[in-house]
């Protein structure tokens, strides 16, 4: 059976088909998850970010001009409900610690590299200016357009672009930092070991 | 212009003979004021034509009249409540009777899932239960105290599964509401009694 | 500091574009959200009635004003048709069907009781007596100690109803269930009537 279209499942929810709206949460709650938790840092409050953009949408259904692009028109929504929480919680509740220290030690307890390397980043990630953050996950992350992106956020593209940059130059100088000292904290904990295996 | 104007009375006419007949409905709508009746009879003939229950539309309506609410706010009391009554009948099923479907509503609107408005069903016919209606208003009524939905809906499931009769329901909701106001945490309240109750039929779920 | 490629951002975003999982309610919580709210069922209505303008000669304009005129007159007569046979020759739409739970289940008595030491009045107000205050029959009387209490028949089924104290302040049955019913800002309470359940 085909999948029905946006424009179409819209169409079944404003004639009142208010149960085909689960098309649509479950078309995309996956994709715009990710971008709220990598937003807000925290899961309790990307989940809460989509679900009250996904209300909104619902409530506003009637007003979206192109049915068939729902996904963006919903997309915008949900950048701004996580730019009104992030403003309002700040840095409260992030899950990533700022602290260096403890985030070389945990990177250290992780036994696999690859969740070290993950961990690395949403901490870089929560180190950004919010601005520059929402610019480089949209860029690189949902992969849009500086046209699409300028229409989502309402800012000029070339703001946008100098974002993007600042964001790659911050969260370039962040991982290598980290990666930098990692190296040398691991040869440290090898050196350990073998001294402790010889006493 | 003589023309226009001989058109736009004909129309008026037109307008108002079709609108006149439209706005008739429950009389007892005749306290509303004209432009919330016509939004409220054109939810309750929807509603018939869904074949729906129409009555606790109109008492919703006389509610909001009795209460001073706005006219919008009337409209969209009635409207909501047609979708959950349209959403609760669904779950239970086409055999479901008003007072089962005003209850259904009721919980939907407290946020119980449609599905485990199903639930209930099923699990009352295997215990050969006529009706849901007591069971919905205190799983309600459990929300309304405290309870989450999800835990109140796990405990009137269970007790409908025990084969709880309607007695013994109300007796479980009058005891847990005693110990909420006596500052029982509702959700202890609540799983602490059902287990109660649960034993005193004997049965578990 | 190490330099790092610029395919690091790749990987970076790479990472980032892993997905996410959500909680497993997260569909159910949103869906229960959007049922609470109106159903969209005017969506083409307001599309229709926003304001357009539309030219027409003054002869067809003529033509269609008393084919207009025909419809509404015939469609008049028709609904009065059609209404007089659902509903019986002298009876409004709602006082049938509650006539009908009368004749066919009964009325039980019911006991309502309310403590309000200072109060002056007390009306007990319901869907079984349309809100209305003005009854009799749903007066309380004062019992002593600020005890109000009045029995009244009550058609057996499922109810909502609330004391009305002092003809002004709405209060729900403390003793009754609650409804979660926040339409009007005034708490209301259930009463089930009969039934399985004797009340």
């Amino acid at each position: 059976m085909d999948r029905s279209t946006d424009a179409q499942i819209v169409a079944r929810v404003l004639r009142g088909d208010a149960d085909a709206y689960a098309d649509l949460v479950r078309q995309y709650r996956d994709r715009y998850a990710r971008y709220a938790l990598h937003m807000l840092g925290n899961r309790e409050d990307a989940e809460e970010a989509l679900q009250d953009a996904f209300t909104r949408a619902y409530r506003s259904l009637h007003r979206c001009e192109d049915p068939e692009r729902f996904g963006a028109w919903l997309f915008r929504i949900l950048v701004n409900r996580c730019r009104t929480m992030g403003a309002r919680r700040g840095r409260r509740s992030r899950t990533f610690v700022s602290d260096d220290l403890a985030l070389y030690e945990a990177a250290e307890e992780h036994p696999a590299e690859r969740s070290a390397w993950r961990e690395e980043i949403e901490r870089a990630l929560s180190r950004l200016r919010a601005e520059q953050r929402e610019a480089f996950l949209l860029k690189y992350v949902e992969e849009l357009g500086y046209d699409e992106m300028s229409q989502l956020t309402g800012v000029g593209v070339s703001a946008l672009k100098m974002r993007v940059m600042r964001a790659c130059d911050r969260l370039r100088e962040l991982l290598s930092d980290v990666r930098e000292d990692r190296e040398v904290r691991k040869k440290r904990g090898l050196t350990e070991v073998n001294d402790a295996s010889h006493s | 212009m003589r023309a226009a104007w001989l058109t736009s009375c004909a129309c008026c006419i037109a307008l108002s003979v079709t609108a006149r007949a439209q706005t008739i409905g429950d009389a007892r709508l005749a306290r509303l004021d004209s432009a919330t009746r016509v939004a409220i009879v054109a939810l309750v003939d929807s509603a018939r034509r869904q074949r729906l229950p129409t009555e606790p539309l109109v008492d919703k309506a006389l509610e909001g009249e009795k209460k001073g609410a706005d006219g919008g706010r009337i409209v969209t009391a009635v409207r909501g409540l047609s979708v959950d009554l349209r959403a609760a009948r669904g779950s239970l099923g086409s055999g479901a009777s008003t007072d089962e479907i005003t209850a259904g509503a009721n919980a939907i609107h407290a946020g119980f899932p449609m599905r485990d408005l199903a639930r209930l069903r099923v699990a009352a016919q295997h215990a050969r239960r006529a009706r849901v209606t007591l069971p919905l208003t205190v799983a309600t009524d459990l929300v309304a105290r405290g309870v989450p939905v999800a835990v109140a809906s796990d405990i009137v499931l269970s007790l409908a599964r025990a084969g709880l009769r309607d007695p013994d329901f109300t007796m479980f909701q009058r005891n847990v509401r005693l110990d909420i106001e006596h500052g029982a945490d509702a959700s202890a309240a609540a799983q602490t009694r059902a287990r109660g109750a649960v034993l005193h039929t004997g049965r578990t779920s | 500091m190490r330099a790092i490629p610029e395919r690091w951002v790749e990987r970076v975003a790479g990472e980032l574009r892993r997905p996410v999982q959500l909680d497993d309610g997260f569909d159910d919580k949103v869906m229960s959200e959007v049922r609470r709210l109106p159903r969209h069922r005017f969506g083409a209505w307001a599309r229709a009635l926003r304001p357009r303008t539309i030219t027409i000669s003054p002869l067809l304009s003529a033509i269609a004003a008393v084919l207009l005129l025909a419809l509404a007159l015939s469609a008049g007569h028709a609904i009065g048709m059609v209404r007089a046979l659902r509903t019986g020759p002298d009876r409004p739409d709602g006082a049938a069907e509650r006539a009908a739970t009368n004749q066919t289940s009964g009325r039980r008595d019911v006991q309502f009781v309310l403590v309000a030491p200072t109060a002056r009045k007390v009306q007990v107000v319901g869907d079984f007596n349309d809100w209305d205050a003005s009854h009799a029959e749903y007066r309380a009387e004062h019992r002593g100690g600020g005890v109000w209490s009045v029995t009244a028949k009550v058609p057996v089924g499922h109810h909502r109803y609330a004391f009305v104290v002092d003809d002004s302040l709405w209060v729900a049955d403390p003793a009754a269930p609650r409804l979660l019913d926040d339409d009007f800002g005034t708490p209301n309470s259930a009463l089930v009537v009969g039934g399985e359940v004797a009340q």
